[in-house]
């Protein structure tokens, strides 16, 4: 296997697996913040994924790409942080399942019946800024975790 | 001077202004004065009418003979060229253009249409504004009258036979939604519908005589295209159609290459030659035999329906559910006479089928004496009026049917005085309802003459013009109408007389002079002939009976309305009274023009006239194209008076109004018994069987014979009697049903026929294919619709609204189609 070859190997190697690992957390996860961070993920295994073949090519479009693309998705996640804390800031709740509201109506909401019991001593809340209102917790039905 | 070119355009452009005046700013702004623009637009038109009218008559003297008309393009509607082939036949063939131009007429015939169209509509106006007053759709009459006059005076004053039709049917329209004025009453929808439906059945004749005079002659247009002062004479280009073997392909020689003068176009060779226009006329370039008639017969069908005839006469009656003034304008005077001018405008292409006079004047003479006969048993006033109208329309077409210049004339002579006396009898009518309370029944009021004695006075006069009597309107016409039959049947019998004589069919040269060869009766075949002198003969007596029945059974309405003892029904709420100004002004103009039109126009009876000077109308209605041109028999003189025609109708009319009086004056005895004899009331009841078997005598014979043993003998008797009885009471159903008193007094049941041989058969058929339509083609629709819905329920099930859920389905998918990529 000639040189470049080999070292765009290599690359599609490291961005593929970047792109499965952020793949794989924004299906298992449930926490908006670390699904965001998944998606984050996967578009930089997409980034590498460029880089390694503008490389391969001797031209700098994958990289410029990659530099646009960095600043899209920095634009990307003010906005979607805003849209999470407003979230929070609605229902107290990071839990992706909370939002189900644009399920088929009249069909049962889904049930999470395998919530892990809690620590009592982990019950420490995210420090939002200082305008925040701290949220009270749904104690009628616990159906969502607070923490993920 | 006036130019006549501005005036025949102002004529329907007024009452247009006006109903656009009036439905925009009627309901909103003028309210209870929506009249003051109908009647000011539509007297405006009036006197411009009369404008014409005059100019007409300076014009004609000055015109070169085949008559006086000006022809006014207002622009081109459609214009397609090679729209019809002429392939059979045609040296060379050829294709014409479809072009149809709006195009207005002037002569002598739409002149005095206008004038008496927009005369009696002005009255009727007037009326209106009395009678109608307070009225919720007060500005809609007024709106639907202005445009049924724009849509009368565009129908009589346009040159092509396509936007004939297009006015045919906008009177028609205007007629229907002022039938159903009072839409909320269910007969007046009722009656509006079935005016619409039966005139549907004409317009349908009407259609394909114009679809068969398109093929014929390959234009639609009346008058010859070009240049008409120029007098260019394209007789070279018509071929003279041979009349008895007239065929298609013979009249495809009307495109042969141009002659004139060499610098013809090449597109200007048959098209300038019209339907009915005088260089046509001058070559007698019309199809006889079996196509001639065929035109001829669906014109007479679509006539029959927008004038009432025979077949189709049935809407009229029930049309009188409309507010009356719109009765007195529109289904007497002016409306139902459009097929009247339709027949007579089309004069050219009758006189080419004698057998289609013929059958005019047969249809016209059969509705004249059945509805005489309807007429004399009615107890509603305007109904009455209705078959007395469908009677004299009837006299018109006979007088139509004659195919000579005199019964032509006189049958639009009729029309011309009956508009007058016919108003006036329907506006009296709505007089007397006006007081009554909207009671038109005959038997719940009576002897108003003291109550409203201008009514009275006006509607004696109508029903005296009516008549026939002397010397009073209807009395001219009618008597012109019976003298040119007359003249027609002792003309065929002098033709007959002439053949029995030389032993063979004679030379057209044996006949008068002035006759062409078409309107000749040389060309007649003997059968022909003998039809003729049958069916005249029987048109005839049938007509004089049909005056005296007239005499009769006007008399009677008057009698029963005005005379004998004061009767007020209780809906006039006590206080029965004389209509108001508005109202009686528009009574006594009519009632004096229908006692001097008749004697103005018609002197023949003063021989100190210079001749052709006697009868002014039918001279002047002499110099319209159509009449003039040598086509139509000129024999016999219009100057004729017929002394014993006269007489005899004068007599008729005479002993039917003096049998009116005898019979309806003072003691009424007579009238019942008169009325049950016709009943058969004694033939029923000397058949009536309960009385001659009283039933307790035959149970009594019953038990004695079969105490006695002779049970079987008295079961035969019993069937043999029931027999007996089945057969007597056929004669008896008769009686009761078919008596001449019931077959007129349920108008001899047209009405209940057409209702099961026609409306219920189709009401059946459209009731199947609604359900077929609902349970076929609805399920049909239903199911395919069902598919995308079951395919939903199906899909549905997925939205659970679970982000890694999708976010699953979507890496599944892109796996799914990666794995279809390798």
């Amino acid at each position: 296997m000639p040189e470049a070859s080999q070292q765009l190997f290599n690359y599609l190697i490291v961005g593929g697996l970047v792109f499965a690992l952020g793949m794989i957390g924004f299906i298992a996860r449930r926490n908006l913040i670390v699904m965001f961070l998944c998606a984050e993920m996967m578009l930089q295994g997409v980034s590498i994924s460029l880089v390694g073949w503008g490389r391969y090519h001797d031209r700098l479009g994958g990289q410029m790409l990659v530099l646009f693309m960095i600043a899209v998705a920095a634009c990307e996640a003010g906005i979607a942080l805003a849209l999470i804390v407003m979230l929070y800031q609605k229902s107290g709740k990071l839990d992706v399942a909370f939002w189900q509201g644009v399920r088929e109506e009249g069909r049962a909401a889904f049930v999470d019946r395998n919530v892990p019991i809690e620590r009592e001593q982990e019950d420490h809340w995210p420090r939002l800024t200082p305008a925040g209102i701290e949220p009270t917790l749904d104690e009628e039905a616990p159906l969502h975790r607070s923490r993920v | 001077m006036f130019a006549i070119e501005k005036l025949i355009l102002w004529i329907p452009a007024l009452p247009l202004l006006a109903a656009l005046i009036t439905a925009l700013l009627g309901p909103k702004f003028l309210r209870s004065t929506c009249h003051i623009p109908a009647i000011i637009g539509i007297g405006a038109s009036f006197l411009f009418s009369l404008l014409l009218l005059t100019e007409v008559r300076r014009e004609q003297y000055a015109a070169p003979a085949g008559g006086f008309e000006r022809i006014v393009p207002v622009w081109t509607w459609a214009n397609l060229d090679g729209a019809y082939e002429f392939a059979e036949g045609a040296q060379p063939p050829h294709s014409v253009p479809l072009r149809i131009d709006v195009v207005m007429r002037i002569d002598a015939l739409t002149s005095m249409m206008l004038c008496m169209v927009t005369f009696v509509a002005t009255l009727v106006a007037i009326f209106a504004a009395g009678y109608m007053h307070g009225d919720r759709g007060y500005w809609r009459f007024f709106s639907y009258v202005s445009l049924f006059v724009f849509s009368m005076t565009m129908l009589v004053s346009v040159s092509n036979f396509v936007l004939l039709f297009v006015f045919w049917e906008a009177v028609g329209v205007c007629s229907y939604l002022l039938i159903g004025f009072w839409y909320e009453k269910p007969e007046a929808a009722a009656a509006g519908k079935k005016a619409f439906l039966v005139n549907r059945v004409g317009d349908f004749g009407f259609a394909l005589a114009l679809f068969l005079i398109w093929t014929t002659y390959g234009t639609l247009d009346f008058h010859d295209r070009g240049d008409p002062a120029s007098g260019v004479s394209d007789s070279a280009d018509v071929a003279a159609v041979d009349t008895v073997s007239g065929s298609p392909s013979v009249v495809a020689r009307v495109a042969a290459p141009p002659v004139v003068g060499g610098v013809a176009a090449p597109g200007a060779r048959s098209e300038t030659v019209g339907v009915l226009g005088k260089s046509r006329i001058a070559s007698g370039g019309y199809v006889g035999g079996a196509l001639g008639f065929a035109i001829c017969a669906l014109l007479l069908l679509g006539a029959c329906g927008k004038s009432a005839q025979f077949p189709l006469h049935v809407w009229l009656p029930d049309a009188m559910e409309g507010p009356t003034p719109v009765s007195a304008l529109i289904h007497a005077a002016t409306m139902v006479t459009a097929g009247v001018y339709m027949v007579a405008r089309c004069t050219p292409l009758f006189m080419a089928s004698p057998d289609a006079q013929v059958l005019v004047s047969c249809v016209g003479g059969f509705t004249a004496l059945l509805a005489g006969l309807i007429a004399l048993t009615q107890w509603d006033l305007k109904r009455v009026l209705a078959y007395s109208t469908v009677s004299q329309l009837g006299f018109m077409f006979l007088g139509l049917g004659t195919g000579t210049l005199a019964g032509i004339t006189a049958g639009m002579f009729h029309l011309f005085t009956h508009a007058f006396f016919k108003a006036v009898l329907f506006l009296g009518a709505g007089s007397v309802m006006h007081a009554m309370g909207n009671v038109i029944d005959m038997r719940r009021f009576g002897g108003l003459r003291r109550i409203m004695p201008i009514t009275y006075g006006t509607f004696l006069i109508g029903s005296l013009a009516l008549a026939g009597v002397p010397p009073l309107a209807g009395f001219w016409s009618k008597d012109a109408v019976l003298g040119a039959v007359h003249d027609k049947l002792h003309a065929y019998e002098h033709q007959f007389e002439l053949r029995q004589a030389q032993g063979g069919p004679v030379s057209s040269e044996m006949t008068e002079p002035g006759h062409s060869p078409m309107g000749g009766l040389g060309a007649l075949t003997d059968g022909q002939l003998m039809c003729g002198i049958q069916a005249y003969g029987w048109l005839y007596y049938a007509a004089t009976l049909t005056a005296f029945l007239t005499a009769f059974y006007t008399f009677r309405a008057f009698l029963l309305t005005f005379h004998g003892a004061e009767r007020v029904p209780h809906e006039a709420h006590g206080h029965a009274h004389e209509s108001p100004a508005s109202m009686t002004f528009p009574l006594m103009v009519l009632a004096a023009a229908a006692c001097v039109v008749g004697l103005f126009f018609d002197q023949t009876y003063n021989s100190s006239l210079p001749s052709g000077q006697r009868h002014s109308f039918a001279a002047f209605l002499a110099s319209a194209p159509q009449l003039a041109a040598g086509l139509v028999g000129q024999t016999p003189a219009l100057d004729a008076f017929h002394l014993s025609v006269a007489a005899s109708s004068v007599l008729v009319a005479m002993a039917g109004i003096g049998l009116a009086m005898y019979l309806y004056l003072g003691d009424t005895r007579e009238v019942r018994v008169l009325a049950s004899l016709f009943n058969l009331d004694g033939f029923v009841q000397a058949l009536d069987v309960r009385r001659v078997f009283a039933w307790r005598w035959v149970l009594a014979l019953d038990g004695a014979a079969r105490r006695a043993g002779l049970g079987s003998v008295v079961t035969a008797l019993g069937y043999l009697l029931g027999g007996v009885l089945i057969i007597v009471s056929a004669p008896l159903l008769v009686g009761m049903y078919l008596s001449p008193y019931r077959l007129s007094q349920r108008k001899f049941y047209f009405d209940e026929l057409y209702d099961w041989a026609i409306v219920r058969p189709l009401r059946g058929v459209s009731a199947l294919l609604a359900s077929a339509d609902r349970w076929l083609i609805d399920s049909l629709v239903n199911l395919l619709g069902a598919v995308p819905a079951a395919a939903g329920a199906v899909l549905r099930r997925l939205q659970s609204g679970l982000v890694p859920f999708y976010a699953l389905a979507m890496l599944l998918a892109i796996l799914l189609l990666l794995a279809s990529q390798l």
